[in-house]
């Protein structure tokens, strides 16, 4: 096996290089049999990563522990599908998996139905210089299949914060995400190489980089979820580097799906649009630089990595490469736009909606980066932690909701103002109504209730939005609501789609908004049988037990739960020592309702009778993960659909591309 | 009289109980003061399993129960660890770069845009809109043209 793996890396390197060069004569020489070649390449590639990715699931969940990387993250206590999901737990795993999900997408791309775009050569030998440069790091640098001198009789086991569903989930979507923003920088530059300046490329690419997007999502909220569970700190977003590294490519990619709408219209911004393809990749390779090469201290980093050189170089390499492409084809671009019509019209306020997010990414790259400025250029060493992101971040939200909540009342070309103020009338009111709704019942704290209230008044917008659609539609089809709901969506998937997008991130926002500036905490001591109130929550702590579970001693904690006066169940908050694991971990116990969660850390105790909990009472924090839901459905409707028929509108042609 | 000599001894029996009232890690004043700090990156840890977590919340507890002010707290951090002791850059000197530099950047990316957006607009182009918008109808040539609408917009459903 050891010998099966290594081959399969070393093919690699070598069916990368073919594919490479085999592309470039068949470009140079306008030769088929080459193209056809260096495709039976990218083909054969993918197999081979899929032995090397197989082979990694294979010896981890038959622990093979002469393998260095089983040792070091599986023990044979472990659940299969931990042991598993160990796979992407270390460095040199990790790195596998990339190269691995790039080989697939790489194989769809040649496999389908375009696969006699003349782009694709291009396409692809792009995508292959990703591969080749993942093989040579994990041949010579971070090799899954290295050898152990001596076979131990047990692994180190996996990090207990790492042994949760969120393990199984979140990398590999974060991964998906980072490795499907390769496909369309890959198409962009192979537009731009091929001198081919409409919006083609944005045609090819929609589905890959909603996709990519959908997966940064569902990769950010699953984080964020696991973090909650798992971490015992109450929270779901720390503002830690590596958290930000995921969220910036996020930004720009939301920037790049609006501005890409402007193009297929109107096409215009097409230098903007590459910039921002260009960017959001680049700040993928940003993320797996910061996590590998130890510069920022992250909970998330690799402790023993030194990879941070060769991605460094990577990214440096791929940066001057597309900057440089884009300035040698700087005069194709820029010419042959067609102008806004007017000041008041969605052209300009998707323009304003890039900004504010090109702004956000700007914010949080500068935070993240600011120690490093600030040890470089004056010595000193400052932190940039949570306070300074929320602080900062918060307007640049608030804006951006503003924005979210007029776009979508604001017609393409040119807006009629009196319209506009008509149409917003109705949801000013209502997320005026609820604004003073909240302070009468006592709610405090200014800027939350700003918040909220734009908030609000988003969510009124596309409330309205489908209801004007609907009512339009019973109009015409004297179809009944759920009927006509579903035909509107139907009808316009990529625009309602887009609608139901934007109501999740409303919903997430109440959660954000709400948690961060409403949550409650304290830390009580208490004997047993003693009752304690947070909120209006009323909690007695019964018994403390000690139990033995695969190897594991767990304490738990029993305590019942009142809510309002009533019983509302018990609850357990465990603290796990795991034989294989110096430090303890918390499993936090929590009580959800609509509005708010109770959660719960045993934290320590003296004796049997005498505990001390962390209580929080953290206010819809569960509408951050519906709100998460809800993004998701939104996207899937928005991929499934959606012809870009003003595409052809606007080119009248196809695109010098056979789509 | 007898009340007031019984109102002083009340009182009397009030101030230390005021002076030295104890800190807990529930107090307002214990919660401003630890959220500031760094804790040497265990800020967003769990403090039932972080062990340095733990020495900041028990000499931070101390300190207040002590006498020390927040401010004099926070102080004693920077003496010792300089500003990677706070979760934030000062709001003066060298860390002010880290406060302006996003809004400076917000501020030049308006000015941009707002510019991009005057420089891409072509002010004629919304006129024929506008003057077909003026273009007075009689209601027999206004009805035809809502039937002809109507039915091309039935045609979308």
């Amino acid at each position: 096996m050891y010998l099966i793996g290594n081959i399969a890396l070393i093919l690699g390197i070598i069916i990368s290089l073919y594919s490479i060069a085999a592309n470039i004569i068949g470009i140079k020489r306008n030769d088929r049999k080459w193209l056809e070649s260096a495709r039976g390449g990218i083909l054969s590639l993918a197999f081979v990563t899929s032995i090397s990715a197989f082979l990694l699931f294979y010896i981890l969940g038959t622990s093979q522990f002469q393998f260095k990387y089983v040792a070091a993250y599986t023990n044979t206590q472990l659940p299969l599908v931990y042991k598993l999901a160990a796979f992407w737990a270390g460095n040199a795993g990790s790195l596998l998996l990339w190269a691995f999900l790039l080989s697939i997408y790489a194989a769809i791309i040649v496999l389908s139905k375009k696969k006699q775009n003349n782009m694709i050569p291009y396409v692809s030998n792009i995508l292959l210089l990703n591969m080749l440069f993942f093989y040579i790091v994990m041949v010579f640098n971070a090799n899954p299949f290295e050898m152990t001198e001596t076979i131990p009789a047990d692994g180190k086991g996996l990090n207990p914060m790492l042994q949760n569903p969120g393990m199984v989930i979140h990398p590999v979507t974060l991964y998906m995400g980072y490795v499907g923003l390769a496909v369309p920088f890959a198409y962009a530059i192979a537009a731009l190489l091929m001198k081919n300046m409409d919006a083609g490329w944005i045609k090819l690419t929609r589905r890959w980089t909603l996709t990519a997007w959908l997966f940064l999502t569902i990769g950010n909220i699953v984080g964020g979820w696991w973090a909650y569970l798992e971490l015992g700190w109450g929270g779901y977003w720390a503002w830690d580097p590596v958290e930000n590294a995921s969220f910036l490519p996020w930004l720009t990619v939301s920037a790049f799906l609006h501005s890409v709408m402007i193009q297929e219209r109107k096409n215009m911004l097409r230098t903007w649009n590459v910039s921002l393809i260009i960017l959001s990749y680049i700040l993928s390779l940003f993320g797996t630089f910061l996590v590998r090469s130890g510069i920022l201290t992250s909970v998330h980093a690799f402790g023993d990595s030194n990879l941070g050189t060769y991605f460094l170089i990577f990214m440096a390499f791929m940066m001057i490469f597309a900057i440089y492409v884009v300035i040698t084809r700087y005069q194709l671009i820029k010419k042959e736009s067609k102008p806004i019509e007017a000041y008041f019209s969605k052209e300009s306020s998707f323009l304003l909606n890039n900004f504010i997010l090109v702004a956000a990414a700007f914010a949080v790259f500068f935070g993240t980066m600011y120690p490093l400025i600030s040890e470089t250029l004056t010595g000193t060493k400052v932190n940039v932690g949570a306070p300074y992101f929320n602080k900062v971040m918060a307007p640049i939200m608030l804006a951006l909701l503003f924005l979210m909540a007029i776009c979508p009342l604001i017609s393409w070309q040119k807006a009629v103002f009196e319209r506009f103020l008509k149409n917003t009338l109705a949801p000013i009111i209502g997320a005026l109504l609820f604004a003073g709704a909240i302070v009468v019942m006592g709610v405090k704290g200014i800027y939350a209730i700003i918040g909220l209230t734009v908030t609000v008044f988003m969510f009124n917008v596309h409330l309205a939005e489908f209801w004007r659609g609907m009512r339009a539609r019973r109009k015409a089809t004297k179809e009944g609501f759920i009927k006509a709901a579903f035909q509107l969506t139907r009808k316009n998937q990529r625009r309602y789609g887009g609608y139901i997008v934007h109501i999740g991130i409303a919903v997430i926002a109440v959660g954000v908004i709400s948690s961060n500036a409403y949550s409650e905490e304290i830390m009580k001591t208490v004997n047993q049988g003693e009752s304690f109130k947070v909120g209006k929550y009323e909690l007695t702590f019964n018994e403390l037990t000690e139990t033995e579970e695969k190897g594991n001693g767990i304490v738990a904690a029993d305590i019942d739960v009142k809510y309002k006066g009533k019983t509302n169940g018990s609850i357990h908050p465990e603290k796990i020592f795991y034989g294989t694991w110096p430090e303890p971990s918390s499993e936090v116990a929590i009580k959800t309702n609509w509005k708010e969660d109770l959660y719960v850390v045993l934290s320590s105790w003296e004796s049997k009778e005498k505990v001390t909990f962390v209580v929080k009472i953290n206010p819809f924090v569960s509408w951050i993960w519906a709100g998460g839901i809800l993004m998701m459905i939104g996207t899937a409707i928005a991929l499934i659909g959606g012809k870009t028929l003003s595409f052809f509108r606007v080119n009248g042609r196809q695109a010098g591309v056979d789509i | 009289m007898k009340k007031a000599v019984l109102l002083s001894i009340f009182y009397l029996f009030l101030i230390p109980t005021v002076v030295l009232a104890a800190f807990n890690y529930n107090s307002k004043e214990f919660q401003t003061v630890i959220q500031q700090l760094d804790m040497q990156g265990h800020a967003d840890h769990d403090i039932s399993t972080c062990s340095i977590k733990k020495v900041y919340y028990e000499e931070v507890i101390e300190a207040l129960n002590q006498g020390q002010s927040e401010k004099e707290i926070l102080k004693s951090y920077i003496d010792e660890y300089g500003q990677a002791a706070l979760r934030t850059p000062a709001a003066d000197g060298s860390g002010i770069i880290a406060w302006i530099t996003p809004a400076l950047g917000f501020l030049i990316g308006a000015v941009v845009v707002g510019f991009g957006i005057k420089k891409l607009t072509n002010k004629n182009a919304g006129k024929e809109t506008e003057l077909l918008d003026k273009v007075e109808m009689t209601e027999m040539e206004r009805e035809i043209v809502e039937i002809t609408f109507e039915e091309e917009r039935k045609k979308h459903f």
